[in-house]
């Protein structure tokens, strides 16, 4: 038995492994039952991947077309054979479903043939690879007698995994091992998924040892948590390609110009923000120069930026500024028109460890004379806000990818640039606005091969460092709390081969590792 | 009949008022229930998942809000609340059916248990002035007095945490599963007993000083001291003469709080993190689901409605003035 415990709540019973509201995916239970057809590892990008429901898969074409070779010997936990047909129905019900489609990938052909499946597309998918290899199979016998798949809470899910589900309450999910799994079975026999009213009551579990595997913010994680048996209660936070940071209304005047920009990165201590903001463990520290996090991002990072990390250095950013037209009256900073300089920033309140990192960001702006002052406000007025452009300042993240075009996207995507007052944005919060960024990311996408690529990578990079266009102070982490009291084999720094959080798709990978303590 | 033909007439136009409001409320509050997820998941949903969240929720047909209004209307005369955003695709009744009978059967005895507790001690304190029940009165009012939060987090810093016999959050123990078995009730009563013992303590102070202060009104009435001239004995002319009819006040009291039993407990269930009603629309405004937060605002609202039908009801069966026509 293995307790593995998320604060997310009292859950309704959903099993639709599709759905992000679901139970299933809350607590992470759905990647239990249901396997993607790669195991892709988010902690080392460049790894090609496990085969998983694929024994073999090849892209050509310039990634417009993927063939994969569909394992034999699989069978559902109904005890019928997994074939390509199975593959070919669930892409295609991600095709016709716009609904579950929630990487919006643009799938066009799909044609299974004897134990392979060809989807073709009408643009290069080298940015959405990872997306489409994860793809999870559901069994086409039971899912085409579903009405709408994307309404339904699939009451007894059959997958190909090695657990079935066993029991549901709101609060406890027991799934247990089934026979005929394709391959070693599991040690785990039966993993106990509860779901916890909040972070508190989750974290006193894991202190007592109630739950043995988790991923919540533990503000002091050494004296409630880790403290109480240090040689097994661990936890991991390995980085991946994501960042937070400081984002700034790029429109709006001063915040327009780079030299402030590059000037306020100079004085963020990301040292502060990672061990007072982010409790020394939680969003790792980013101050790579071209904010790609490390060592995840290390094989992107142009050879000119490699080992290159942003220091604190109030002198040089006081440099910058006055050559920048900037002028200091006192020790409060004016801008080239004679106006002096404060920040407006915004975070919704509660939001801990956001509002520390302000803090400390506020405290580090005055040194070059500017006056920051820290707003919190409603979460959802906050979300509108960004949505709207309506800010000066704020911390908020990027999304993540396979590689750091997913997180730079983010940042200066020209085509996801709307002006400051229209909502309904999808990413470039800094409404930033730079014509070669955006073709550097279309190349990035598209190019017909690598050496196209590794070139607009590092033109991004570079516009990154001149305009700073976003400041990021940490990475975005996937980690996890664990147990070694009963079962060992957990990931862990000198072992990085899953990330160690119990709702992502390597919970199965990692599961699969383990094995009872001595 | 005319005088509850009226009250009716009055509570349907209150009914159609309230499930108005109900609907547009949530639909004025910043943001939206995609952008609410997304906001919740910090870029672990990628930006590209808005487009078919919105067409997941039925977000993306562009509906005015009167239509969407005339759909609710058509909807709830079917009995469909809808489906829950915050756990799509589950009907919304689901999500209630999960959550209501805990904070019934919490608040309802805890109401219930306050209500006669605080009027028998009521009775007493009034009946015998100068006793020791007259020495309750100020410490209970004190108590009702201080804010319930302050009330619940004070008694979960003192009482409850690791090693204490009291749970700090939650219905029952992880792991039980729900059932008529001892294990599980067991492990649901002792985590309803913090709640219920600091609703009680705040409930019960001005049940005590209401009826008191009627009991002492009414003892100085005419009929009560005919009662003791006729030499009945002392407890008759206390329960029989005076409590019955410095009751009335009370009994519509009691209904309307009855009617509150599903309203007012989203402090105690916050507090407590109780999975309850309360604990349930926290959460639900906290991430935009409109349909779940219309379905509990329609409840309170009914629950209250009826309360009030049922008080107006059992006024008119007690006071036999009410039932002139004036």
């Amino acid at each position: 038995m293995l307790n593995v415990g998320m604060p997310n709540g009292p859950q309704s019973e959903n099993n639709n492994p599709f759905l992000e509201t679901s139970a299933a995916a809350n607590l992470g239970y759905r990647w239990t039952i249901y396997e993607p057809l790669v195991m892709l590892n988010r902690v080392k990008p460049q790894e090609p991947g496990k085969p998983w429901l694929a024994a073999k898969w090849d892209w050509s074409d310039n990634y417009k077309k993927l063939v994969l070779t569909i394992r034999d010997n699989v069978k559902f936990s109904d005890g019928q054979p997994m074939t390509a047909e199975d593959v070919a129905y669930t892409f295609g019900l991600l095709k016709d479903n716009k609904a579950l489609n929630i990487d919006a990938v643009p799938y066009k052909d799909i044609t299974p043939a004897g134990n392979q499946v060809t989807l073709g597309f009408d643009s290069s998918q080298f940015v959405n690879q990872v997306k489409i290899l994860q793809t999870i199979v559901v069994p086409k016998h039971i899912w085409q007698g579903i009405k709408d798949p994307a309404l339904d809470t699939i009451k007894n899910p059959v997958g190909t995994g090695p657990y079935t589900l066993k029991s549901f309450t709101p609060q406890t999910v027991i799934v247990s091992q089934r026979d005929g799994y394709w391959q070693e079975a599991p040690k785990v026999k039966e993993i106990r998924y509860t779901s916890y009213t909040d972070n508190n009551a989750q974290v006193s579990a894991l202190a007592s040892g109630a739950a043995e595997w988790s991923f919540v913010f533990i503000p002091n994680y050494k004296a409630v948590y880790t403290n109480k048996d240090p040689e097994h209660y661990k936890l991991w936070f390995p980085a991946q390609l994501a960042v937070h940071g400081l984002w700034f209304n790029t429109e709006k005047a001063p915040w327009n110009s780079a030299p402030l920009r590059q000037a306020i990165s100079k004085v963020i201590n990301r040292d502060d923000i990672f061990n007072q903001g982010e409790a020394g463990y939680f969003y790792p520290k980013n101050d790579q120069v071209t904010g790609i996090p490390t060592p995840a991002g290390d094989p992107f990072i142009a050879p000119q930026y490699q080992g290159q990390t942003v220091k604190v250095d109030v002198a040089a950013a006081k440099a910058q500024l006055t050559g920048a037209g900037f002028t200091f009256n006192g020790d409060k900073l004016q801008d080239p028109s004679g106006k002096p300089v404060t920040l407006k920033l915004t975070v919704p309140s509660g939001w801990s460890d956001y509002i520390t990192d302000l803090e400390i960001i506020k405290d580090n702006l005055s040194q070059i004379g500017i006056t920051a002052t820290v707003d919190k406000m409603n979460q959802d007025a906050w979300t509108k806000s960004v949505d709207t452009g309506d800010f000066e300042g704020l911390m908020h993240w990027t999304n993540d990818g396979a590689t750091p075009y997913d997180m730079y996207r983010d940042v200066m995507d020209g085509n996801r640039y709307k002006p400051t007052g229209q909502g309904n944005i999808n990413g470039n919060y800094g409404r930033f606005k730079n014509d070669e960024a955006t073709r550097a990311l279309e190349t990035y996408a598209n190019a017909e091969d690598d050496a196209s690529r590794t070139a607009a990578m590092a033109t991004l990079q570079k516009i990154m460092i001149d305009q700073q266009p976003m400041i990021p102070t940490s990475a975005a982490n996937s980690g996890g709390e664990y147990s070694t009291k009963n079962w060992t084999g957990w990931p862990e720094e000198a072992n990085p081969y899953a990330p160690a959080q119990p709702t992502l798709r390597n919970a199965l990978d990692i599961i699969l590792h383990l094995k009872p303590a001595a | 009949m005319r005088y509850l033909l009226q009250r009716l007439a009055f509570y349907l136009f209150t009914a159609w008022a309230a499930v108005t409001i109900n609907f547009f409320i949530p639909r004025l509050i910043p943001g939206d229930p995609v952008q609410s997820l997304i906001t919740k998941n910090q870029g672990t949903l990628s930006a590209d998942a808005i487009q078919s969240l919105y067409v997941l929720f039925g977000l993306d047909k562009n509906e005015s809000m009167v239509t969407q209004y005339f759909h609710y209307w058509a909807q709830l005369f079917r009995g469909d609340l809808g489906l829950s955003f915050t756990f799509f695709p589950t009907p919304v009744t689901e999500v209630l059916g999960d959550s209501l009978p805990w904070t019934i059967i919490l608040v309802g005895i805890t109401t219930i248990i306050g209500f006669l507790i605080g009027t028998a001690l009521g009775v007493v304190a009034g009946w015998k002035r100068g006793s020791w029940v007259d020495g309750l009165l100020p410490v209970t009012t004190f108590l009702s007095s201080v804010p319930y939060f302050w009330l619940g987090l004070i008694a979960l810093t003192l009482l409850a945490g690791p090693g204490s016999f009291f749970p700090s959050s939650g219905g029952y123990d992880p792991g039980l599963i729900p059932g008529w078995d001892p294990d599980f009730i067991g492990s649901a009563i002792q985590h309803s007993l913090l709640p219920a013992i600091t609703i009680l303590i705040s409930s019960m102070g001005s049940w005590i000083l209401g009826m008191r202060n009627m009991m002492v009104t009414v003892a100085s009435e005419d009929y009560v001291t005919v009662a003791h001239a006729k030499g009945l004995p002392e407890r008759r002319v206390a329960v029989g003469y005076a409590a019955r009819n410095a009751l009335l006040p009370s009994v519509s009291g009691f209904a309307l709080a009855l009617g509150f039993i599903v309203g007012g407990t989203l402090l105690v269930e916050i507090v407590f993190s109780y999975p309850g009603v309360g604990f349930e629309l926290f959460q639900a405004v906290g991430s935009q689901d409109y349909p779940l937060m219309q379905g509990i605002f329609l409840i309170i609202t009914l629950s209250v409605l009826v309360a009030n039908l049922l008080a107006d009801v059992a006024y008119l069966a007690l006071d036999p003035r009410t039932r002139k026509a004036g």
